[in-house]
């Protein structure tokens, strides 16, 4: 197992724009079927990070690594590569969604670029196949998106990424704004379909709970600075960076020591 | 009888809602939106209001300031301070926002006029009610301090634009306290917040209301927040109440099933790493919900005896519960 490739390799990653330093010095591994948290306050560079894995943004310096090899450029060919690989899904899909197609015409379209030899019929299947796999009806796959609800289109922003069978999925506060009996809906959605497809997740959130959930490993991000990383359950037990104490006392629970959570800021501040 | 009960045997309680119902339309178009509401908020003390979207929340705590949707009936009672509000009329209603009950929203940007400065935002409250602009500029500095913006002084000329949102809620903060309101309306207030800057508003926000006896509702779709800060809380499901319970009982002894369900679909942070449960279907709103009890088409322990009639809140241990079978709801 040690000696498999990484699915994903980041490193140096650097973003500017203009003078803000968004992203800086950020670098980590992901092994194929492995899931990885990227925390941080806001601003800390998280989206940042996530949009230039996908190749939304390309990065001021650094490297990208998808199965091996370096995913640079944006030429035509460039991007459908890194896509075939990679798929990134948002808090609320619904601006990626074409307002006037159906869901289900909306999920065949990354098959039908990527896999242009596969017949119309095949394609019907597949989006069947997918809809059922993310617990979509037939009637909501031939909705348009307005008429399904939160959780129904982060399902088919779902089942859209996992058409062309990608090996990362880069989820940025997916399920953030979801009602919480929908959000352990979807959580469970993506543990299963992790055990059964061995696909890999860059999962962004600032919800620890879910964090520890759905990563085996995480980073903490600061200022563009990766500050802690290590496996999500020893951070969380054991924080070792200031930062990350505070973000944790910061968890609402029975008996919360808010006086706690001022002492960590302080601590925080006096660290730099 | 406690010191607390016996304070509000003299005192009105800081808000009282007594079976709120609210609809908009009539006949075949009618659209219920609350049923039979009752929440109560003593005087300093902390009420939660959790629920998944659409289950009534804000509606609940807009009725507070007798705030309704366009052309909706509300029959019930809803006081403030003493104040009947149902039957206020609009010099009645503008008097008991400007003096007795404050609001607060998750869009801190939303609630401030975006081209007018700070000082001027903060004041504004004060002047109404007829405080000396010199005197006025004074307390507006001493909030500023108080919530803890650096440079208060400077924070005064600034525009909303320059704060970040946890800066700005603070701000908004201080302006909903300036009038030392019976009440405070705490709806989602921290939601669009770094968990470290809810933390750090959170704190702010109860010392504040501790200072000054406010009695506060804190609405949020967050059970565990509301369990960490609140006295009491109340559990609401499509437009009406399923569980009323202090906030320490809500982790250790849920009553309702719903109560138990959201508890059993939220990933723990702590302790052991459990398995979740999600919840089949979706949340509802009132007027989509079935007849009976409204959670039965979600409900694990729903009967044919749950479609009769919406169950009766009743006591079972420390809560009130609205559910027909609390008994079977062990956690
Ligand atoms: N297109 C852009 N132009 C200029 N600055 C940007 C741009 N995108 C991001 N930034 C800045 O880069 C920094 C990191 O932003 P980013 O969106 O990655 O943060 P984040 O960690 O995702 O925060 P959040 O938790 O709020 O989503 C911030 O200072 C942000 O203002
Ligand atoms: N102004 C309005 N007119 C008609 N229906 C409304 C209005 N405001 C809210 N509703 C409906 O009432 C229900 C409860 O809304 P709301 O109190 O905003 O829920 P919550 O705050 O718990 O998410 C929802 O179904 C919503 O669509
Ligand atoms: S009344 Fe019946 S359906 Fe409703 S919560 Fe209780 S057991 Fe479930
Ligand atoms: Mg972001
Ligand atoms: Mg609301």
């Amino acid at each position: 197992m040690t000696s498999e490739t990484p699915v994903l390799s980041v490193s140096s990653l650097v973003k500017r724009f203009g003078d803000v330093t968004a992203v800086d010095g950020v670098g980590f591994e992901l092994m194929p079927g492995a899931s990885l948290g990227i925390v941080g306050e806001s601003g800390s560079g998280k989206t940042t990070t996530a949009r230039i894995l996908a190749g939304l943004d390309e990065p001021t310096s650094g490297t990208v690594l998808l199965a091996g090899e370096p995913v640079t450029g944006r030429s035509r060919r460039a991007r459908l590569h890194r896509a075939r690989l990679l798929q990134m899904i948002f808090q609320d899909p619904y601006g990626s969604f074409d307002p006037r197609q159906t869901i289900a015409e909306s999920v065949a379209e990354p098959i039908r670029l990527h896999l242009p030899d596969l017949s119309g019929a095949d394609r019907r299947a597949r989006v069947a196949e997918l809809l059922d796999q993310v617990g979509l009806s037939e009637r909501a796959g031939g909705s348009p998106p307005r008429e399904l609800s939160g959780g129904q289109r982060q399902r088919a922003a779902i089942a859209r990424a996992l058409g062309i069978r990608p090996r990362v999925l880069v989820l940025d506060e997916a399920v953030a704004a979801l009602d919480v009996s929908i959000q352990a809906q979807i959580l469970t959605l993506l543990d299963s379909l992790r055990r059964d497809t061995g696909i890999a997740y860059v999962f962004v959130s600032h919800d620890l709970a879910v964090v520890r959930h759905i990563t085996d490993t995480a980073v903490v991000m600061r200022h563009g600075r990766i500050v802690e990383r290590g496996d999500t359950e020893t951070i969380l037990r054991d924080p070792q960076h200031p930062y990350t104490r505070l973000l944790l006392d910061s968890i609402p629970v029975p008996g919360w020591d808010l006086d706690r959570v001022a002492r960590d800021r302080r601590a925080l501040d006096a660290s730099r | 009888m406690t010191v607390l009960e016996k304070e509000s045997a003299i005192r009105p309680d800081a808000l009282g809602i007594d079976g709120l119902t609210l609809g908009i339309g009539s006949g075949a178009s009618a659209v219920p939106l609350l049923d039979g509401v009752t929440v109560r908020v003593g005087r300093g003390e902390t009420v939660g209001l959790v629920g998944e979207s659409g289950s009534g929340k804000s509606l609940t705590a807009r009725a507070a300031l007798g705030m309704f949707p366009r052309g909706a009936r509300a029959t019930g009672a809803v006081t403030v301070a003493g104040v009947d509000v149902l039957a206020a009329g609009r010099a009645a209603l503008r008097d008991l926002r400007r003096t007795r009950a404050s609001m607060i929203f998750q869009d801190p940007r939303a609630a401030i006029n975006p081209v007018r400065r700070v000082g001027d935002y903060l004041t504004e409250g004060l002047r109404a009610r007829g405080v000396p602009s010199r005197e006025a500029a004074a307390t507006a500095l001493e909030l500023l301090e108080q919530v803890g913006i650096r440079d208060p002084r400077g924070a005064l000329r600034r525009h909303p634009h320059e704060f970040s949102g946890g800066m700005l809620q603070r701000v908004v903060i201080a302006g909903a306290l300036s009038t030392e309101p019976d009440v405070l309306l705490a709806d989602e207030p921290t939601t669009a917040l770094d968990v470290t800057t809810q933390a750090e508003v959170i704190a702010l926000l109860k010392e504040m209301q501790r200072t000054r006896g406010t009695g506060m509702l804190f609405v949020t779709h967050d059970l565990d927040l509301a369990a960490a800060i609140c006295d009491r809380v109340y559990v609401m499901y499509a437009g009406r109440i399923v569980e009323e319970a202090a906030g320490t009982a809500l982790f250790s002894a849920p009553a309702h099933p719903y109560t138990k369900a959201l508890l059993e679909a939220s990933p723990p942070v702590h302790g052991d790493r459990t398995e979740i449960k999600a919840i089949k279907g979706r949340p509802r709103s009132l007027a989509e919900a079935p007849s009976g009890c409204a959670f039965r088409d979600r409900c694990p322990l729903a009967g044919d005896d749950c479609a009769a009639s919406v169950p009766a809140t009743r006591a079972h241990g420390t809560s009130a519960v609205a559910c027909v079978r609390p008994e079977e709801v062990a956690r």
